[in-house]
């Protein structure tokens, strides 16, 4: 099970929480730092920008330790075998027990770090053994193995960079299972995908909340986003057509059941958002906005109703005024819904990201027209910004 | 969750009074935030909008006429900074709240659109000749101008870069790494004198108490300015003797960075003053060992980066634990 104390972890839930209690001036300074001081958290855990550098350095260290193997091990042939990679997996590891269990590290940097390395070397090991050559790869074991060595991780560290991995991994062995052992299971894998992102989805909505796994309520919370990714992505026409053509080696053949997989490829994202909105839950609403854009994405890549500029034109302005109506709308909060920003501080807030992306993204702007006489710098500038913000 | 705080209440952890406000509060419904979402398609919105808007006058440049395109952009610049005229609230040396949340774009906006203005009156018209400073100077002065005068944040990062825009170099990180030739001295010597004119615009806005939550942006672009030509210089007259010039700049540069940090309490800058010393300190290691072609150096410069790698750590780890005591 997971390898950080589990007390402590309850204890800075607990905090978090009364934190929270405190800035709405619920509690009082003193009754929480009696409660800090009852409720101890033992954990070594800096602020992020330590946390990134921390990370960095931890990186270094580890890369020249290899380093230093490698140079010792450079006469005897150890690089051809898959064994060498599980090597170094298997030192950054015990370096991740002792950096948790010794040192209590978490979220610190080191260990999200080391757990990473970890990660990739087990990974390379893996791919090594299974990867005979370019051409005939096994890549069911491949990525049941990826899953099950992602997972392992997930569950002894609880990290959502790895329980993402764990999930794409679970996804492409299932996709790679049936497509490769089921005979015609082309035609039926969209199917599959789909019945298999809503059962994750359903259970690990069902499950995150609940006391038991309660330590693991970051990753299932990114399980169910990816859930919902996958199970729009299981049935877009484009996807489709696509994975459809790679697997029988078509060109630009047309989709089985198209009208079904197009109502799927438009209908789904404004699903999406309707439950997120009904059932006041940000992960559905947001990824249902997200998904909107794949949607006209898709859509566009087929049919061209509307040259490009209209179009942009057209709905930049029904954006515009979709936001303006909401924020008039919900001047007052009406039905349970507020326009109002979240109390909680954002811990990016102090870097003051949004000044940053405004200038990265306008700050080219001006110096068009200075320096190159070919395009004028009106009709360029927002376009690589819009695709980034997608 | 109210077991919680009944439990604590027992513990006489929580004082009757704060268990009752708790309660309070429990039994309203918690408030559904669309707040991030609605600013995102905002933002969107107005990205592909005024991108659309471009494409499509781009397209029809020929129909429609340079005169009465410039009008427009012009109209939207003059109206959106009526707009902000009329509605802001008095200009304090302190931070200045927006008075409503759409202010901030539709200031935004303004700005964009000016900017534009001047890039296309300069294109089409060359109504500053060849006279490029100027083209962009008025651009930025007029961006400061605003910056200071509304409060924005955004736009002093514009003019920031405007600022790089002018003295012939880009400012801001991605493009920093990405398009810069540091292999010439001109550029070298600019970047440098950027970073120094940023800094002390830093150092300014804290010591006149003018403005003070601008002092982030100007440090943050002066520091990475700084820092990156210091060592660019270094590189490049990496075989003479004026190499160890550079590297004394960067050592004072991190010594006066790492006191204010301190002062100021920001781990952020007290970090880049670390990665970046190191990175000085690693090319001087680097190149004591390499100076004679031993294969035995190797192995001592990797056991050197191992050693001072979980020495920075320690480091790190200390100064947070100080930083958090403190």
């Amino acid at each position: 099970m997971i390898a950080y104390n589990k007390t402590w972890l309850a204890n800075l839930r607990l905090q978090d929480t009364l934190e929270k209690d405190l800035s709405a001036g619920c509690i009082t300074k003193d009754e929480f730092a009696a409660i800090k001081e009852k409720y101890p958290v033992g954990f070594f855990t800096p602020s992020l920008f330590a946390r990134v550098g921390l990370f960095i350095l931890t990186c270094i260290v580890m890369f020249f330790i290899f380093g230093m193997i490698g140079l010792m091990g450079s006469s005897s042939q150890i690089f051809d075998s898959p064994l060498f990679p599980f090597f170094l997996g298997l030192i950054s590891y015990a370096g991740l027990e002792v950096m948790v269990n010794v040192n209590h590290h978490y979220r610190s940097g080191v260990d999200d770090a080391l757990l990473f390395i970890s990660c990739c070397c087990f990974f390379a090991a893996v791919a090594m053994m299974f990867v005979v050559n370019n051409t005939n790869s096994n890549t069911i074991g491949l990525s049941a193995a990826f899953f099950l060595i992602s997972l392992f991780l997930t569950i002894r560290c609880s990290d959502v960079l790895i329980g993402t991995v764990s999930c794409l991994c679970f996804f492409a062995w299932i996709f790679f299972s049936w497509t490769k052992i089921i005979p015609s299971g082309t035609a039926t894998v969209p199917f599959i995908m789909m019945a298999v992102s809503a059962g994750g989805y359903w259970l690990s909505r069902r499950y995150h909340n609940k006391p038991a796994l309660i330590n693991y309520q970051n990753c299932l919370i990114i399980s169910q986003i990816i859930c919902l990714l996958t199970l729009y992505a299981a049935g877009n026409y484009y996807i489709i057509q696509t994975l459809g053509d790679e697997l029988n080696g078509t060109s630009g053949k047309a989709v089985p059941f198209g009208a079904i997989f197009w109502v799927w490829t438009i209908l789904l994202p404004f699903a999406y958002i309707f439950f997120g909105l009904k059932k006041k839950e940000a992960i559905l609403l947001r990824t249902g906005l997200l998904l909107v854009a794949a949607a006209v994405a898709t859509f566009r890549n087929y049919y061209h109703i509307l040259p490009t500029d209209v179009a942009l034109s057209i709905v930049g302005a029904l954006l515009l005024g979709i936001a303006w109506g909401v924020m008039k709308y919900l001047k007052t909060p009406k039905h349970g819904f507020t326009y109002a920003e979240p109390d909680e501080a954002n811990a990016l807030d102090h870097l003051k990201v949004e000044s940053l992306i405004i200038a990265e993204t306008f700050s080219r702007a001006p110096a068009a027209p200075a320096n190159d006489g070919v395009k004028f710098g009106g009709g360029d500038f927002g376009g690589g910004g819009s695709s980034e913000s997608f | 969750m109210s077991e919680l705080y009944d439990t604590l209440h027992a513990g006489g952890l929580i004082s009757d009074e704060s268990l009752e406000k708790i309660r309070q509060r429990e039994v309203k419904p918690p408030l559904f935030h669309i707040h991030w979402e609605v600013k995102t398609i905002l933002y969107v919105g107005i990205l592909l909008l005024t991108t659309g808007l471009g494409l499509l006058i781009y397209e029809n440049i020929d129909t429609i006429g340079h005169q009465f395109v410039l009008m427009l952009i012009a109209a939207i610049c003059i109206g959106c900074f009526v707009y902000c005229f009329r509605l802001k609230l008095p200009f304090s040396t302190g931070k200045v709240n927006s008075p409503n949340v759409g202010f901030d774009y539709i200031l935004l906006l303004a700005c964009i659109s000016f900017v534009i203005f001047v890039g296309y009156l300069q294109f089409e018209y060359k109504a500053f000749g060849t006279n490029y400073g100027l083209a962009t100077l008025i651009p930025m002065l007029v961006l400061f101008f605003v910056a200071y005068y509304f409060d924005h944040l955004g736009i002093l990062n514009m003019a920031i870069a405007n600022l790089a825009i002018w003295m012939g170099v880009s400012v801001t990180p991605k493009q920093l790494l990405l398009n810069s030739d540091f292999d010439s001295e001109t550029i070298i010597y600019t970047y440098l004198v950027l970073g120094i004119i940023l800094i002390s615009g830093a150092y300014a806005t804290q010591h006149f108490n003018f403005k003070k939550h601008f002092k982030f942006s100007y440090q943050h672009y002066g520091v990475h300015v700084a820092f990156i030509s210091l060592l660019a210089g270094y590189f490049h007259y990496y075989n003479s003797a004026i190499a160890m010039l550079w590297m004394l700049g960067i050592a004072a540069l991190a010594f006066l960075i790492y006191r204010d940090a301190e002062k100021q309490r920001s781990f952020y800058f007290i970090l880049l003053v670390i990665l970046y010393s190191y990175v000085a300190l690693c090319s001087l290691v680097v190149r004591l060992f390499t100076l004679d072609g031993n294969e035995g150096m190797i192995a001592l410069l990797f056991l050197y980066f191992i050693a001072s790698a979980i020495g920075l750590i320690f480091l790190l780890i200390n100064l947070n634990k100080k930083f958090k005591t403190a």
